[in-house]
């Protein structure tokens, strides 16, 4: 049981990629199915209806780049090997476990935004700033989970347990 | 720097100078035009009906672009991948009305690729009816009389079909056993899985007999049988195929000739455009018999040179201000600084009325977010490089894609200088790849600070930014009230806040733990007193304000409450300016597993090629992304946390009777 804590912290690292992977790998596809509808109608939207299908997509990297560092901390990647307590473990755990669940809601959400945009860019392809908007509306509060697991991470380092 | 002024104008012409009066105007491009409301009594002054021309124009504009469309079809319109930025092609204006004289002989090249594409049409719905009909004929090639031949003097014969696959004595057998009696022969011309082909003979007097023997069996005969036998048959339509097969071809080769005609099909596009849309200015004219009028909008600073260019053509120009409740359309104006970005605002709203042009101050804030959000010095200068070469290189680019260009040019700029002060250079690519391959990790030392190591101290200064931003933006909302001598809205509106917000910010800093958080010293005495003392009369003041439109003295309280509460829309807007350090983190660490990925396979030459294979793949993702997440973000937070505090919007934009080409650009000679 020592080594528990390594186990609660890659178990974090590896929800975090794979929650917000799935949740963004889910939302650009549904929205990459509605885009398809509309360029098959009119190919010249391509580039407008491609920036909204990609807009749920930045979740997946929010949560690799949240596995990343809680795997580099940890010694995972990078080679030197640090002691893990439990309670550290389960630190980088919690840590980690913003982006893994706001990340998976938030892309499935915002793809839902994206699909609708990309009908409104459909009718009117004038209106690509307002279409980008509402979708980036959702995306905000995965911005925030990903500011406080990277916080937490940096910060639990210099922690004494 | 701003709006332009806007004069309301009205052109009187004599109508023999119609023509060149209305070319002029379309090429200069100064005037919008709008219809003249006229009272009902002046009935010398009638508009033209153009509906008729109009529809006409258009659907000889149709013809040309599926002319066009065709001609691609058989021959691609070679061009270079970056062909979109050369923009349109610039002609003079004698080229231009020397076309027009040739208008009639391109109308009937247009109508020849429209009825050689039809023919082509035709001719391949007919051969695939005749290989349709071959297809037919191949189970029946092996019989050797006509399809349509019934029997002899003494014999009747039956050809047609039976479902299944059967023999031929099993047939004979069947139908002998199920009609005593019968004699039949049977000849099987092919069988398959799903029909047997039958050739059948009986005596003449068994006729009907067999034939009743036959349906039980589920016998049909051939849809439409042939009169030759049907080799002959098979012969002759693949001879009638490769001859429409040859002709087909002969056709599609003549379109391709026509390539040579394929700028005269892209002129008429133009050229028709160009008539729509003066015929269409046509009809909104006052004529009488002699005269005509015109009404619109023009900027002011052009009028003095339209005048100097009607004067020869007989006309007058008369300009005036517009009345308080006309719809004026909006034109702004910047400089090479700050227009790039009017494509960002026009996207959201253009000014409404008495609203100011953003775009100046809105230009540094875009440029200095977007730094911030990329936030890596190699790609703004890849950025830089990119833009700056096709603006140097393609001098003839639409003003749209310029503008555009020049915007992620700037943008470009913001990024290296920010990237520089984080010391980020492909995420940690001098550490890295020094580390592994020179033996001695040497890191580019941040002119600043890292963000990855302070990460609080980012926070911090990134929330700085966005207090910085909101509180420009209530400056420009008291700048408009100002001048709209809106002075009384001006304290209630924007000076309470600035009490509230900047006094909430002071007493919060001058605090313990917020100090602590901040990770800088706690303001000292009077900082926290002057900060309670300006929040509370900013707090009093909205409470009493907030909802002045009111008469009712409880709801007007109420709904100053209401307003009061708001103040918590102001921190979310404070905190949404953490994704200024959120985006900068995310560039700089994909960066990072980018890098460290590369130096994975070690310091030979192999890990050496590795690193520069996945340096190229995984900088030119990170680059894509982190630009559009930066370009995005940029934009959110200057719609929702910088508009959201002054500009409405809902101007409508200038748009001038002009030269809306596709291909050509009409060069104005001087």
């Amino acid at each position: 049981m020592e080594n528990f804590g390594i186990v609660l912290a890659v178990l974090g690292a590896v929800l975090a990629a794979l929650l917000a992977g799935a949740g963004s790998a889910v939302g650009v596809g549904r929205a990459g199915e509605a885009a398809a509808g509309v360029v098959t109608e009119d190919p010249s939207k391509f580039s407008k209806v491609l920036i909204l299908q990609l807009l749920p997509g930045t979740q997946g990297i929010y949560g690799l780049l949240i596995a990343f560092l809680c795997l580099s901390q940890i010694g995972i990647i990078g080679g030197t090997f640090v002691e893990l307590s439990v309670a550290k473990g389960l630190l980088y755990f919690l840590a980690c476990m913003p982006m893994a669940i706001v990340g998976y809601w938030s892309a499935l959400k915002q793809s839902r935004a994206s699909v609708a945009c990309i009908g409104l860019i459909a009718k009117r392809p004038d209106q690509l700033g307002k279409a980008i908007l509402f979708p980036a509306m959702v995306e905000t509060y995965a911005i925030f989970a990903l500011l406080i697991s990277i916080l937490s991470i940096f910060g639990i380092a210099g922690l004494p347990v | 720097m701003a709006v332009l002024q806007m004069r309301k104008l009205r052109i009187y012409g004599l109508k023999r100078n119609r023509k060149q009066i209305l070319e002029m105007l379309q090429r200069s491009g100064a005037v919008e035009v709008s219809d003249i409301p006229m009272e009902k009594e002046e009935t010398v002054f009638l508009t033209a009906d153009v509906s008729a021309s109009q529809s006409l124009f258009e659907k000889e504009r149709k013809e040309a672009e599926e002319a066009l469309e065709i001609l691609s079809r058989y021959v691609p319109d070679k061009g270079s991948p970056l062909a979109f930025l050369n923009g349109r092609k610039p002609i003079s204006a004698e080229e231009y009305y020397a076309f027009a004289q040739r208008w009639e002989e391109v109308r009937k090249t247009i109508q020849e690729i429209l009825s050689l594409e039809r023919d082509v049409r035709e001719k391949e719905g007919e051969v695939r009816r005749l290989e349709t009909q071959l297809e037919g004929l191949q189970p029946w090639l092996k019989l050797d009389v006509s399809m349509r031949f019934r029997g002899t003097a003494s014999t009747a014969a039956f050809i047609g079909t039976l479902p299944g696959s059967r023999k031929g004595e099993d047939l004979e057998r069947e139908l002998e056993e199920a009609s005593p009696g019968l004699a039949v022969s049977v000849e099987v011309i092919s069988a398959s899985q799903e029909q047997t082909c039958v050739f059948l003979l009986c005596p003449k007097e068994q006729q009907e007999q067999a034939e009743n023997a036959l349906r039980a069996q589920g016998f049909s005969r051939p849809s439409s049988p042939s009169k030759v036998p049907p080799a002959e048959k098979a012969r002759e339509l693949s001879r009638t195929l490769e001859e429409l097969k040859k002709e087909k071809k002969q056709r599609e080769e003549e379109i391709a000739r026509m390539e040579p005609f394929r700028e005269d099909l892209k002129y008429a596009w133009d050229y028709l455009t160009m008539r729509l849309e003066k015929y269409q200015v046509l009809g909104q004219l006052e004529q009488s018999r002699h005269v005509f009028i015109l009404g619109g909008y023009m900027p002011l600073k052009e009028v003095e040179g339209l005048s100097r260019k009607l004067e020869p053509l007989g006309a007058v120009l008369e300009t005036e201000e517009p009345g308080e409740d006309e719809d004026v359309p909006v034109l702004l104006e910047n400089n090479a600084f700050a227009e790039p970005v009017e494509g960002v605002l026009e996207s959201f709203s253009m000014p409404g009325k008495g609203e100011l042009d953003p775009s100046p101050i809105m230009a540094v804030f875009y440029y200095i977010l977007f730094g911030m959000m990329l936030s890596d010095a190699a790609y703004g200068l890849i950025m830089v490089a990119v833009c700056g070469f096709c603006l140097w290189k393609f001098k003839n680019m639409e003003l749209s894609m310029r503008k555009a260009l020049r915007m992620f040019f700037f943008c470009g700029i913001s990024t290296t200088f920010w990237g520089f002060l984080y010391g980020s250079f492909f995420g940690d690519v001098v550490g890295a790849f020094s580390g592994t391959f020179l033996g001695q990790r040497q890191d580019l030392p941040p002119f600043w600070f890292s963000p990855l190591e302070e990460p609080m101290r980012m926070l911090m200064f990134s929330l700085l930014v966005g207090v910085i931003h909101i509180f420009v933006a209530l400056f420009l909302g008291a700048v408009q009230f100002w001048k709209q001598k809106r002075y009384k809205d001006l304290v209630y509106d924007i000076v309470f806040w600035y009490l509230l917000v900047g006094g909430l910010i002071l007493l919060l800093l001058s605090t313990e733990m917020f100090a602590g958080i901040a990770g800088i010293a706690k303001l000292e005495e009077p900082a926290g007193t002057i900060g309670s003392i300006a929040a509370g009369i900013g707090a009093v003041g909205i409470l009493l304000t907030g909802g002045r439109e009111s008469k009712n003295p409880v709801k007007r309280l109420l709904k100053g409450a209401y307003a009061l509460y708001n103040v918590t829309g102001y921190l979310g807007d404070i905190l949404s300016y953490s994704r200024l350090l959120a985006l900068g983190l995310a560039t700089g660490v994909i960066a990072q597993v980018i890098n460290s990925m590369g130096t994975m396979m070690g310091s030979g030459p192999v890990g050496l090629i590795a690193f520069i294979l996945i340096f190229l793949v995984g900088h030119t993702i990170n680059i894509a992304i982190n630009l559009l997440g930066a370009y995005v973000h940029t934009n959110r937070l200057q719609f929702v946390e910088f508009f959201g505090k002054f500009f409405q919007g809902g101007g409508r934009k200038f748009q001038p009777f002009g030269v809306h080409t596709k291909y050509f650009k009409i060069k104005e000679d001087k």
